[in-house]
């Protein structure tokens, strides 16, 4: 019986038109959670219809490029600010202000995208280990942590290129000798976030330099031996950009739905995952805008060279 | 031989519709990609700037080092497999069958076991603090995390594919051929390499060729254990070009064209050596006695029995464990062991049933597809031998070889056209045209290979009393070749029912597979929710496969 009920469902699902309701695509780099719960919310208080896909940053814009003749996509949440960068030099991008984007503050938006909250790079550490907390991201360079850090791959993780680009903006070539001080300690750099995150939650490694903040957050929410610790010299945000894209045929609702990322309920649902909300007027329980020291820098120079920081990063770490 | 009216014109039908459904699953396709490598603005429906992107992306250092890796992981993986195999295949055919059904059923498992979620559970394992050092104090981290190490969770995963393949063909072998050696005086160890490697020749050699292109395409393992000791393959390389910003999908498809490459040379060089060995069997033989020798057997089973504890007890072990561990950092004790994550994959607004139904469905319609149409080929490639049947073959071999990614992106170039009146794209329809496209390959291998075995005497005999082409295809081929056919299903459906990364960008907006589901578990979710997902579907998978096996054998009776 369930199985007629799919191929009813499957026979349905070729037929799109749907006469009631105006219905808009969104394609979103996650979490799956909180994609979820603002698409519901949304769909519930403005009466349109939201179809969501949900993936990783890269596979959302793949998937993108590879619709490029038919495109379906009215609103892009990604995870990479490079992705916002490019379809924005490309021309591909709607320019929107969002009413609602007044207490954002200004790196954290463009005429064509504004960050729906960001990530905090920070150092996680496995309490569970027999060494000291590190203060500083350079404390790492010390010969007691040799063979105890892991760090996302820069060249696979977009948040840990943008701990290398905001590093080097702030200490020059102080941040090249830390990055050997890291590769003196050997350091592992077994792929993106997760990956760098593991070895150090099964306690094969003590301590990941430059974890996303808060699915470190949430993992200790859930009772995992970690700690966040934002070092005193400073950390780098890695913003979420939403994006509307300019082939829509939904341009009002699909402005309607970056309006409500940004008003005060749906900026709760993104602090509720321990992301940064990127309104500073949003109370969070997490450490928010006041409790940390950023290093701002200009991100559009930054990505114009970054396959040129991707290199000399590897370059040093013997990749 | 087939003269009458009806038998000529039934050929060309068999031919035209074999071809018809092969260009549409997987030559459309594979076209889109090498098109789309060629003229790198093809998404946008634009000829422009032909072959501009093949220097650029052929200039690149690393790529000559990632193809030798490629072709180096790809032999190893396809000789230790078929090492492997054999051995067992051999053993197995001297076994009662109702003990040997159960190693049967087990060795299908390492193929319900995503390879991706292997890695992990040997990690776990292995790694430094891992389970073999808390318990034996074994640090095997250095064996893992290096290209044996590779070679070693990528064999344990593949090898059944050639061990079913094989123990079909020893069954057609039969036993008649080594009494009568015995006979003459041939002692084992001669029987076995003078009279039943060669019969089982054709059969080791086109599964090993889909070991060999499952290998160069397989991104899971390399990328999680490769990536801890600086270990590139091509397809490694293309998944970054599809994965990391900045995004380059025509350089990924350029690349693929190097792995289309790799993957035809090898298949022409498979050609060229089972022409060598074109022993088939020119009568039908009756089964294998099982040898009643207590010893022979106890060794037989304790030898499978520490196979399967690599295969399917330990990975399935740690499965079991990360799924029931409350906190990943407090490791394996009673305190921290909870069956929450799979309270909240049983709760109904967590969308985890929706998908293991979405992915076993369409894993079942994937499995009779692919049979059907598996069955029509071979019958088409190795009876009725058409013109091109190379080509045909040829083609069914390449979803195999290239990346999935990629031919997710060239089923989107074929299907997602403002000129298509109707069209698969963006409904459920989509995955079932990709998992049949990347799964074609496993039934259309080991059909043509077990059709290959069947005596041309057989038709002749019937042709001799009269029954057309149809009616000695109805009767006598295909019900022999049901077994197989089974066996194919079987691997097809475990592999579709995990099948990730076409899941993953094929999608429909609003849809989940199992895999999809544990995928974003993993990556921003939890893993003992992912694991418990896993866990499920492995054993959900394998009772629905040993509840097939079973209806196949009262069928076969």
């Amino acid at each position: 019986m369930k199985f007629m009920h799919l191929i009813s469902v499957l026979a349905l699902s070729g037929a799109v038109l749907n006469a009631q309701a105006e219905t808009i695509t969104v394609y979103s780099a996650g979490p799956k959670g909180l994609s979820k719960s603002l698409v519901k919310n949304f769909e519930k208080d403005s009466g349109i219809k939201v179809d969501l896909y949900q993936a990783t940053g890269g596979k959302i814009m793949s998937r993108y490029q590879a619709e490029k003749s038919n495109p379906h996509v009215d609103v892009m949440i990604s995870s990479s600010l490079g992705h916002a960068i490019t379809l924005t030099k490309a021309g591909e991008l709607l320019p929107y202000q969002s009413p609602n984007a007044k207490n954002v503050p200004d790196f954290l938006k463009s005429d064509t995208y504004v960050s729906q909250g960001a990530a905090v790079l920070a150092i996680a550490y496995n309490t569970q280990s027999t060494l000291p907390e590190p203060k500083l991201w350079s404390d790492l360079t010390k010969p007691e942590y040799k063979n105890q850090i892991t760090m996302p791959d820069p060249s696979k993780s977009g948040s840990a290129l943008t701990l290398v680009e905001g590093l080097t903006e702030k200490m020059g070539d102080d941040a090249w000798t830390l990055f050997s001080g890291l590769k003196q300690n050997d350091i592992l750099i077994p792929g993106a976030n997760k990956a760098a995150l593991n070895p150090v939650l099964q306690g094969a490694k003590s301590v990941v330099f430059g974890a996303v903040d808060y699915i470190a957050l949430g993992l200790k929410k859930k009772g995992e031996t970690l700690n966040v610790i934002y070092p005193e010299d400073g950390t780098v945000l890695a913003p979420r950009p939403i994006m509307i894209l300019k082939s829509t045929q939904h341009a009002d609702a699909s402005k309607r739905f970056v309006d409500y990322i940004l008003s005060n309920k749906g900026q709760n649902m993104v602090s509720n995952t321990l992301i940064l909300p990127a309104r500073t007027d949003i109370s969070t329980s997490r450490p928010g805008f006041d409790d940390l020291k950023l290093i701002t820098f200009d991100q559009m120079t930054a990505a114009a060279h970054a396959q040129a920081t991707k290199n000399k990063f590897a370059s040093i770490m013997g990749q | 031989m087939y003269s009458n009216a009806r038998g000529s014109r039934l050929p060309l039908a068999f031919n035209l519709v074999s071809i018809f459904s092969l260009f549409l699953i997987i030559g459309l396709p594979v076209i889109s990609v090498v098109l789309f490598a060629i003229f790198p603005s093809f998404n946008e429906l634009s000829f422009a700037r032909p072959f501009s992107n093949f220097i650029p992306q052929f200039s690149n250092p690393h790529l000559l080092t990632s193809t030798l890796n490629t072709l180096r992981l790809a032999f190893s993986v396809t000789l230790m497999s078929i090492m492997i195999a054999v051995i067992l295949a051999y053993l197995r055919s001297r076994m009662h069958d109702h003990y040997g059904r159960i190693w049967d059923v087990l060795f299908l498992i390492p193929f319900l076991i995503p390879p991706y979620i292997a890695s992990m559970a040997w990690i776990q394992m292995f790694q430094f603090n891992g389970f073999f050092y808390q318990w034996f104090d074994l640090n095997l981290s250095g064996f893992l995390f290096s290209f044996s190490g590779v070679v070693f969770v990528m064999t344990l995963h593949l090898f059944p594919l050639i061990y079913f393949a094989a123990v079909n063909a020893f069954k057609v072998v039969g036993n008649r051929y080594s009494d009568v050696a015995k006979i003459y005086g041939a002692g084992s160890v001669q029987i076995a390499f003078r009279i039943l490697l060669p019969l089982i020749v054709p059969t080791l050699l086109s599964t090993g060729l889909i070991v060999f292109a499952l290998t160069i395409e397989e991104f899971g393992t390399p990328d999680i254990l490769g990536s801890r000791f600086g270990f590139s393959v091509l397809v490694t390389s293309i998944e970054e070009k599809l994965t990391d910003w900045p995004i380059d999908l025509p350089g990924a498809s350029v690349l693929s064209l190097l792995l289309i490459t790799i993957a035809i040379s090898v298949y022409l060089i498979q050609i060229a050596i089972s022409k060598r060995y074109t022993d088939s069997v020119d009568n039908q033989t009756m089964a294998s006695k099982p040898l009643n020798h207590k010893g022979f057997m106890l060794v037989s089973h304790g030898i499978f029995f520490f196979v399967a504890v690599f295969t399917v007890v330990v990975p399935l072990f740690s499965i079991l464990t990360s799924s029931m561990m409350q906190t990943m950092s407090r490791g394996l004790h009673w305190n921290n062991l909870s069956l929450e994550a799979y309270q909240t994959l049983f709760s109904l607004d967590d969308g985890a049933l929706d998908a293991i139904y979405t992915s076993l469905t369409l894993a079942l319609m994937t499995a009779l597809i692919t049979a059907v149409i598996g069955m029509l080929v071979a019958f088409t490639l190795i009876r009725l031998k058409p013109k091109g049947h190379k080509i045909l073959d040829a083609l069914s071999l390449l979803p195999n070889a290239m990346p999935a990614m990629v031919l997710s992106v060239g089923l989107i170039l074929t299907w997602n056209q403002k000129f298509l009146p109707v069209t698969p794209y963006n409904t459920l329809f989509i995955l079932l045209l990709a998992y049949t496209c990347l799964m074609l390959s496993y039934p259309i291998r080991m059909l043509t290979a077990a059709m290959k075995q069947l005596p041309a005497s057989l038709d002749e005999a019937a042709a001799i009393y009269g029954a057309d082409l149809l009616l000695i295809a109805r009767r006598i081929l295909f019900p022999l070749l049901i077994p197989i056919s089974v066996a194919a299903g079987c691997i097809v459906f475990a592999i579709s029912t995990r099948e990730l990364v076409a899941s993953l960008i094929l999608a429909p907006a609003g849809t989940e597979t199992v895999a999809t589901y544990v995928f974003n578990q993993f990556d921003q979710g939890s893993v003992s929710s992912g694991m418990a997902m896993s866990f499920v579907v492995i054993v959900v998978s394998g009772m629905l496969i040993a509840l097939g096996q079973l209806l196949a054998k009262r069928h076969a009776r």
